[in-house]
């Protein structure tokens, strides 16, 4: 002490200059797999700077339930009950990859009337699906108000969906070569088959006017508002190569530029006797992603209208064996899910049961790219950003 | 001299104030979203869910006080008292009527807005006491926040003061009984929507609730709070709400008095305009949290910064001019 | 049926790989283990299928734990799939390539198409399939004290082992189903 100060070395206080850079360690934030905007428990360990954040890494597992495994261990008509659990928030859309490529495997093709009833029910999972999603994303985006409005709005179509299969989140309702009769329609026999329940049309017909006032005033209320378009311009900006490259797919890669809907390229689903616009967006970024899916709600609602219209009459199954077997062979399926490109590659070994199922869930490619997309960015922009992907864990865990 | 009991029952309306402020600032609050978000909201307390919050304090009062393990213990338990202290500080200048006051201080103003900022360090205590990563981010995000918006709230009224030629509240409001118009129709408009701006991001709500971003920060500083110590957080932050409202339609709004009413009666009359006049701005902010997402940390800054402080800046020079001018 | 496999895409495909096999409009080249990369890299580059869209694994295997054995014998070995698109006309092809179970190692796609690492990181911890040069061959899903791999066919379910599942017996018709004809 003394000697410092006397050897004159720091004469005084003032005169010693500061060339210490200061290095701060990171922050590690875990967030997750309780937090209130990681849509159940998905789990980021994030090393943060402050605000900024430096690294990303996504934890998994904490919802997965093996459902590739168990698929090994279940007959056909087992496993549509566990594909509804894939992705809750749209149940109806997940079984229809899988019962298309197993009618495919089996070579024989579902009714066309069963075929519309699936396409109107799966449009309206999409409807369900996007509407949780305008309300979370507007509730993590710090509005409060939306998700009441959506969640009311959604439950219309909910109900509908409940009143066909019974169901509202897990309909089951789909059948290898057609589907089941609708609920509450008493004992089916030959005679008394009541597909749809009374004053289906009508009540779809009010929901879809509903669908589409809701639609405008979700984008009057959310997208009208300056806060809300300065917290998702121009943020998490996805390009589109990237956006290939690790497989994203569904609306966020149509934010990104790409007009690619696979419902376009579909036949087990008769979308091409519709009218429809595909929506894309022009940036990539937050608010692209979430402008695309408020658009695709309304050309759903557009679907379903035509569908009902033009909905022919007829049988609801086609001529199936009792014990469902499947033939040798393999068969890869995939549709557009609400969130994305949903696929099952079935191998099928001529059993009961297949010999082994790949899931191909689109929320776990799409967040596949967080740690990318995260670099550098600030914290609430993390939220922002990870909202604006729409996931569901049950789809990215399995 | 004051004596005691003077003091005493300075101190009980106030407080019957303040309580019920909080009390009306929560019901319009739980009522405004229920309504705005198409739900009954509240329905089954007495009068249609109308005494609601007494419920409310019982329940945070059966609830378990939770301390957690390694949180510093005396100040994660005295920062809400603190916080609540602070705010009730406030209230002493408000004038209710010409002679409902706590206490007319000649410096009014400038006592109001150093107690304003001492909350500041009790939010700050809270995030930092907790031990929790979530709290401390949301402790110095509530920190510099506080701070950027005391400035322009400071400068937002420093444009009365010019006006009003005084720093008493009672002699502002009685200026603008004398000039017959509310100061927000005479001059300070521009003073009035920055201080209001201002006052949204002091009292933490949408769309400056950063510091508590649930979607982001958990709860932000009050993620470990529980029980009794969470609902004094809560009480005072309706009561700040609900304060500088109050402090906003004194400044701004002709505070106690209307044009037209006989002045004489205002004893009368005037602590229900001024509830009126609270309650109506507290409207106002209750549409505006049910309908706004929020901000971005940097975007705040840049809005405090970049846009109110020099707009306020202008306003202080405008008013300048006018004052020796006319 | 799903896929808009157009003859000219399927014909030029065709050349470049004899292996091509349409099963059920699924197109499938069947590669060599050490073509690869340069399979999928000629895919991306050449035949525009940009788009990546999963990878994964099938244990063939004739001794299994649960479920089915296949129909006819199989030499035991690790498939391994690819499965690429590209995102404007919806041409799908999946590539195979197998690994025997003695040494289960492949090269990495993450040069290739880094959105294949978490998919390989998957395939890693289900079949223990090494995938060389992978910058974080870490568990996905699972505990990192997990033992096992568990979509190996040798792999017990442990509550079928404890509690046999109905299988079969749900899929004869209820009893008062009558002779009703496709349900299921």
């Amino acid at each position: 002490m003394d000697e410092n100060l006397n050897s004159g070395s720091i004469p005084y206080v003032s005169e010693a200059s500061v060339s210490v850079e200061i290095e701060t360690e990171d922050m590690t934030l875990n967030i997750g797999p309780q937090h209130p905007s990681t849509h159940g428990v998905l789990r980021l360990v994030a090393k943060v700077d402050g605000e900024k954040i430096s690294s990303v890494e996504p934890v998994l597992g904490y919802m997965h339930r093996g459902y590739e495994k168990l698929a090994e261990v279940r007959t056909y008509p087992q496993i549509t009950t566990l594909v509804n659990r894939i992705d809750w928030v749209s149940g109806f859309a997940n079984e229809i990859p899988f019962i298309a490529a197993t009618e495919k495997l089996m070579e024989i093709e579902a009714p066309e009337r069963a075929k519309h009833i699936r396409l109107i029910l799966t449009e309206m999972a999409r409807i369900a699906s996007h509407f949780v999603f305008n309300g979370a994303y507007a509730l993590e985006i710090g509005a409060l108000t939306p998700i009441f409005l959506a969640m009311e709005d959604r439950e219309r179509i909910l109900d509908l969906i409940e009143s066909v299969t019974g169901g509202r989140f897990h309909p089951n309702f789909n059948r290898i070569g057609g589907i089941k009769p609708a609920a509450g329609s008493g004992p089916t026999t030959k005679k008394n088959i009541q597909d749809l329940p009374a004053g289906f049309y009508q009540d779809t017909r009010d929901a879809m006017e509903k669908v589409l006032e809701a639609v405008e005033r979700m984008e009057n209320l959310v997208g009208g508002n300056e806060v809300f378009k300065i917290r998702t311009k121009g943020v998490g900006i996805i390009s589109k190569e990237l956006a290939e490259e690790y497989g994203v797919s569904g609306p966020i890669l149509r934010a990104s530029g790409v007009k690619f809907d696979l419902r376009s390229q579909t036949d087990f689903l008769p979308y091409d006797k519709f009218d429809y616009d595909i929506p894309i967006g022009e940036n990539g970024d937050c608010y692209d992603r979430w402008y695309v899916r408020l658009m695709e709600m309304k050309e759903s609602a557009k679907i379903i209208l035509q569908a009902i219209d033009s909905m022919p009459s007829g049988p609801l199954q086609t001529k199936v064996p009792k014990v469902i077997k499947v033939p040798k062979g393999q068969s890869y399926v995939r549709t557009e899910n609400p969130k994305g490109e949903m696929g099952y590659y079935v191998i099928s070994e001529g059993g009961l049961g297949p010999y082994r199922l790949k899931v191909r869930t689109p929320s776990f490619s799409n967040i596949s790219i967080l740690p990318v997309l995260l670099e550098g960015q600030l914290l609430p922009d993390l939220i922002a950003i990870m909202g604006s992907l729409d996931f569901v864990l049950g789809d990215v865990d399995r | 001299m004051i004596d005691g009991s003077q003091v005493l029952v300075t101190a009980g309306i106030i407080l019957a104030f303040a309580l019920n402020g909080a009390v009306i600032f929560t019901i319009l609050d739980v009522k405004g979203a229920s309504w705005m978000q198409r739900r009954p909201g509240p329905l089954h307390v007495g009068l249609r869910g109308f005494i609601f919050p007494l419920a409310e304090i019982i329940k945070f009062f059966q609830k378990e006080d939770i301390t957690p393990t390694n949180v510093d213990s005396a100040v994660f338990k005295w920062a809400p008292a603190y916080v609540l202290a602070s705010v009730f500080g406030l209230f002493v200048v408000v004038p209710i009527s010409p002679t409902l006051v706590g206490s007319d201080l000649d410096l009014g103003v400038f006592y109001l807005l150093a107690i304003s900022s001492l909350s500041t360090l009790g939010v700050l205590t809270a995030g930092w006491s907790s031990a929790n990563k979530y709290s401390l981010m949301g402790g110095i995000r509530a920190a510099g926040q506080l701070i950027a918006y005391e400035l322009p709230l400071i400068l937002a009224v420093v444009g009365v003061v010019i006006q009003a030629e005084t720093m008493s509240l009672v002699g502002i409001v009685e200026k603008q009984i004398e000039f017959g118009l509310p100061f927000v129709l005479s001059g300070q408009g521009l003073a009035f929507l920055i201080f209001m701006v201002a006052a949204t991001a002091e009292m933490m709500r949408v769309p400056f609730d950063m510091p508590i971003g649930e979607s982001e920060l958990v709860s932000g500083f009050l993620t470990e709070y529980s029980g009794v110590r969470f609902l004094i957080f809560y009480i005072a932050e309706y009561m700040n709400m609900f304060v500088l409202c109050a402090v906003a339609s004194t400044l701004f709004l002709g505070g106690y008095h209307v044009p037209l009413l006989p002045t004489e009666w205002v004893n009368f009359y005037g602590p229900v305009v001024l509830l009126t006049k609270t309650v109506l701005l507290g409207f106002i902010l209750v549409l505006v949290r049910w309908s706004f997402p929020r901000f971005r940390e940097d975007q705040l800054q840049n809005l405090a910064w970049k846009v109110l402080i020099p707009l306020s800046l202008l306003n202080i020079l405008i008013t300048s001019i006018m004052k020796v001018v006319f | 049926m799903n896929l808009s496999n157009n003859v000219e895409f399927v014909e030029s495909l065709t050349a470049a790989f004899p292996s091509l096999e349409n099963s059920f409009d699924t197109l499938k080249i069947t590669v060599k283990s050490s073509d690869w990369i340069d399979t999928v890299d000629k895919l991306k580059n050449e035949f525009e299928l940009t788009y990546f869209s999963w990878l994964s694994a099938i244990d063939w295997d004739n001794e299994v734990a649960i479920g089915d054995p296949p129909k006819e014998p199989v030499t035991p070995h690790f498939e391994i799939l690819c499965c690429l698109s590209d995102s404007f006309a919806g041409n799908l092809v999946i590539v195979s390539t197998q690994i025997d179970k003695e040494t289960p190692q492949i090269p990495s796609l993450v040069g290739v198409f880094a959105g294949s690492n978490w998919h390989e990181r998957e395939a890693y911890e289900m079949f223990g399939i090494e995938f060389i040069n992978h910058p974080n061959l870490t568990k996905m899903y699972l505990p990192d004290d997990y033992e096992g791999n568990p979509m190996l066919k040798s792999f017990e379910l442990i509550s079928r082992e404890v509690k046999p599942w109905p299988g079969e017996v749900d899929v004869e018709g209820m009893p008062d189903d009558g002779k009703e004809e496709g349900e299921s």
